[in-house]
């Protein structure tokens, strides 16, 4: 009999590319074309793995103990760190925090174009780039950033709707992609990117991020919001039809993990994002951020089974 | 589409007998618009009016209740595919797995372990629900054994997986009566399958991998007179189980395909990808999942998991207001006031028990709005404040007179100064920060 056909979906979501490679202009040794959805989540012909972005930072005063002790001396040098994560942990991205402009009055805004293009100097790997938590820096900071990744279709984080001019400044100066962040809300998520529109941003440089509360603290709301956020954009809603990116920062910071045995303090960190992880890709979300390493090899195996193509292989 | 009660009521005997349960044919017909009775209560129908009424009133998918006493529960029953459209009901059944190759300690660990494990969170147990036997060893007298062991060991609902119904019956002397679940019935032996299952009121676990075959062999099964079914779609990877469980509630939901109108069978029990299956099963549409004994951390999450996907995402969870102590406070211990959305009240607990300083949380009633939101809405004022300081005897808990509120009820500062004769200080707008405030601020 044949099954009948399921959804009546008449929209795609948008492409974004991150990173450039040689032959187009950039120095990276891969780059990845994200979106394309054109039904839920894995239920296409051929589906994409969602791609695992590693979460480093160049002042590991404001990392988690737990990661800073479990990767070791290499957190105090982002070029080794992020090389590490490559070469070691197994990221498809670096996602850089610029922990170091965290500092009260930062103005050393050079060093932030330095660290930038030591970080790319060191990973072949697609960049994503968090400037910094301060309002009356993110000019500079981002601008610097900008700079520094000229060529390379860096992501820039993160836009949100009450600051988004200066980051929405680096990336239209320098053609990176920007990451726009709204609380948990699909209308809140539309608007931002109707004002990003506004601006001059093209569509198709923006990665939504719905806000990922972690696992028992907030992941009911953000799981449903990714779906929404999915769903709009599949009937036809183009403000929303941009892939979107999963960081679910809190995992480390959870009373489990917090309390957890000091010997099965990492397995809790890595359950949390595993399980955080899964969720959110079967929701929508095709970059998924961890921050402890332990998580990638893991989320990577259950992609490419999650991926796996339609052919019948006889088992796992 | 579902026929309103009237229409159904036209199509019912009218006689009034009372033989369904109900007083009246309308009420009986009320009941069935809502989904909430079963066209077979009503004797006088004949096939035709049933099958027009059954196609309809029925809940897309079936209910099934498995086990029985106090740790049995009930899957099925679910009518959409996102769960922002009207929330997921019945969470699915964790069944862990033993095998009749181990010996009768480890075996009687795993469902010890069932029924006395319990982690709690937002103030509720969260549990395994039941074991599942393996027949590995192909003996049904090991396999009965196995059951014995579990049955003596404790009350919990069971799946039992063996390849031959000799099996099955032989282990079903043991459980028979208590609802499990056996597996599986196929194309080649659903016969003696369904004798079984109807011989002991047990309910059958169908499998397939191709969902054709799976809703025909659905369908021969309830012509069989077995109609609590679960599907098994036998997925070869993560990729198949999505897919086809998708497939299934859909085309069950939207009664495309009513013969897939049954709750989702899904073996995580696959080494490497245990996890992954059983957090895709969680969150794609899975009822009943067997797998391994999990680890502590493995056992949490997926718990706190299954946790977050059946709450229902329009409701926020919400705390009991009062007053909640971080440590012991001493009488000159800071109070924090914030309102009752759990995910608040969790947030700054954490950085509160992170920041080791002793204080009173003190939780008002925004009916579970965040502190944006109740002020926004004006649920959040100084009369709630004034009410609940009053209510909860918050003088008597406390020597001094000082309010810490949220740094985005800054607005409220002054209102609630006049109206309730506390100081008040304004915290930090992101409970991370709390700590330091606390640190730097908080000076008696």
């Amino acid at each position: 009999m044949g099954l009948p056909a399921m959804f009546d979906w008449n929209s795609v979501i948008r492409e974004v590319v991150i990173g450039a490679t040689k032959s187009d202009g950039g120095t990276r040794a891969v780059s990845y074309r994200i979106g394309g959805g054109t039904t839920l989540p894995f239920l296409e012909k051929t589906p994409k793995p969602p791609l695992i972005a590693f979460e480093l930072c160049d002042s590991p005063q404001y990392w988690s103990p737990i990661i800073t002790n479990y990767c070791g001396d290499v957190v105090n040098s982002p070029a080794e760190w992020a090389k590490t994560a490559g070469s070691a942990y197994g990221a498809d991205i670096i996602r850089l925090y610029l922990t170091s402009t965290r500092q009260r009055n930062y103005s050393d805004f050079e060093a932030v174009k330095r660290t930038v293009e030591l970080v790319l100097d060191a990973t072949g790997l697609p960049l994503i780039i968090e400037g910094s938590n301060e309002p009356k820096i993110d000019s500079e900071v981002f601008l610097k950033c900008g700079e520094a990744g000229q060529g390379e279709r860096l992501l820039l984080g993160t836009a949100e709707a009450s600051r988004y001019r200066s980051i929405a400044a680096a990336a239209l100066a320098y053609n990176h992609s920007l990451i726009a962040q709204s609380p948990i809300d699909i209308n809140l998520a539309k608007q931002l990117n109707i004002l990003l529109k506004e601006i001059g941003v093209p569509q198709d440089h923006i990665v939504i991020d719905p806000y990922t509360g972690t696992l028992g603290y907030g992941f009911e709301y953000s799981y449903s919001a990714m779906e929404r956020i999915r769903f709009s954009a599949l009937k036809g809603d183009t403000d929303l039809a941009m892939p979107m990116i999963c960081s679910a920062v809190d995992s480390l910071s959870v009373k489990e993990v917090r309390d957890a045995e000091p010997g099965t303090r990492d397995t809790m960190a890595v359950a949390w994002e595993f399980y955080t992880g899964i969720a959110a890709a079967a929701a929508g979300a095709e970059i998924i951020c961890v921050r402890h390493p332990d998580s990638i090899g893991k989320l990577k195996e259950a992609f490419r089974s999650l991926a796996h193509s339609k052919v019948p292989t006889g088992g796992d | 589409m579902a026929l309103k009660a009237l229409d159904i009521y036209k199509i019912l005997p009218k006689k009034n007998c009372k033989e369904c349960g109900d007083p009246t044919c309308l009420t009986f017909a009320m009941k069935l618009a809502a989904g909430k009775a079963d066209v077979d209560l009503c004797p006088y129908l004949d096939d035709n009016a049933k099958s027009v009424l059954g196609a309809t009133t029925r809940p897309p998918i079936r209910r099934l209740k498995i086990g029985i006493g106090e740790r049995s529960f009930t899957v099925g029953e679910e009518f959409v595919l996102y769960r922002h459209d009207k929330t997921f009901n019945n969470p699915p059944g964790i069944m862990l797995r033993v095998s009749d190759t181990q010996s009768r300690d480890e075996i009687a660990s795993v469902a010890a372990r069932v029924r006395d494990e319990t982690f709690t969170r937002v103030g509720t147990g969260l549990m395994f629900n039941g074991i599942t036997i393996i027949n590995s060893s192909k003996s049904p007298q090991v396999f009965a054994k196995a059951v014995e062991t579990v049955e003596n060991t404790a009350d919990l609902p069971l799946v039992l997986v063996a390849e031959t119904t000799d099996a099955l019956a032989a282990a079903l002397v043991h459980c028979g009566t208590y609802r499990p679940i056996i597996h599986a019935a196929t194309r080649s032996n659903y016969r003696e399958m369904c004798a079984l299952a109807k011989q002991h009121g047990c309910l059958l676990v169908v499998r397939a991998p191709d969902l054709d075959d799976l809703a025909i062999l659905a369908k021969d099964c309830a012509a069989e007179g077995v109609q609590d079914l679960l599907l098994d779609p036998a997925p070869q990877s993560l990729n198949d189980f999505i897919v086809r469980s998708t497939a299934i509630r859909q085309l069950a939901i939207t009664r495309t395909v009513p013969d897939l109108g049954y709750p989702v069978y899904l073996d995580a029990a696959r080494n490497a990808l245990r996890d992954a299956y059983l957090a895709l099963g969680i969150v794609k549409y899975a009822s009943v999942i067997i797998c391994d004994p999990l680890s502590p951390e493995a056992t949490k999450a997926s718990l706190t998991l299954r946790q977050n996907i059946y709450t229902d995402p329009q409701k926020p969870i919400q705390m009991n207001p009062g007053i909640y102590r971080i440590g012991s406070p001493a009488k000159d211990a800071p109070v924090l006031l914030t309102v009752n959305f759990s995910l608040t009240f969790f947030t700054l607990e954490g950085y509160l028990e992170s920041s080791r300083i002793p204080c009173f949380m003190f939780i008002i009633d925004t009916e579970g709005l965040s502190v944006l939101t109740a002020v926004a809405s004006g649920k959040f004022s100084e009369t709630l404040v004034r009410d609940a300081i009053k209510k909860f005897g918050l003088e008597n808990e406390v020597s001094h007179r000082t309010l810490i509120i949220p740094g985005y009820a800054a607005p409220l500062s002054g209102r609630i100064e006049e109206t309730t004769g506390w100081k008040v200080m304004v915290g930090p707008r992101d409970a991370a920060d709390i700590g330091e405030f606390l640190h730097e601020e908080w000076k008696q």
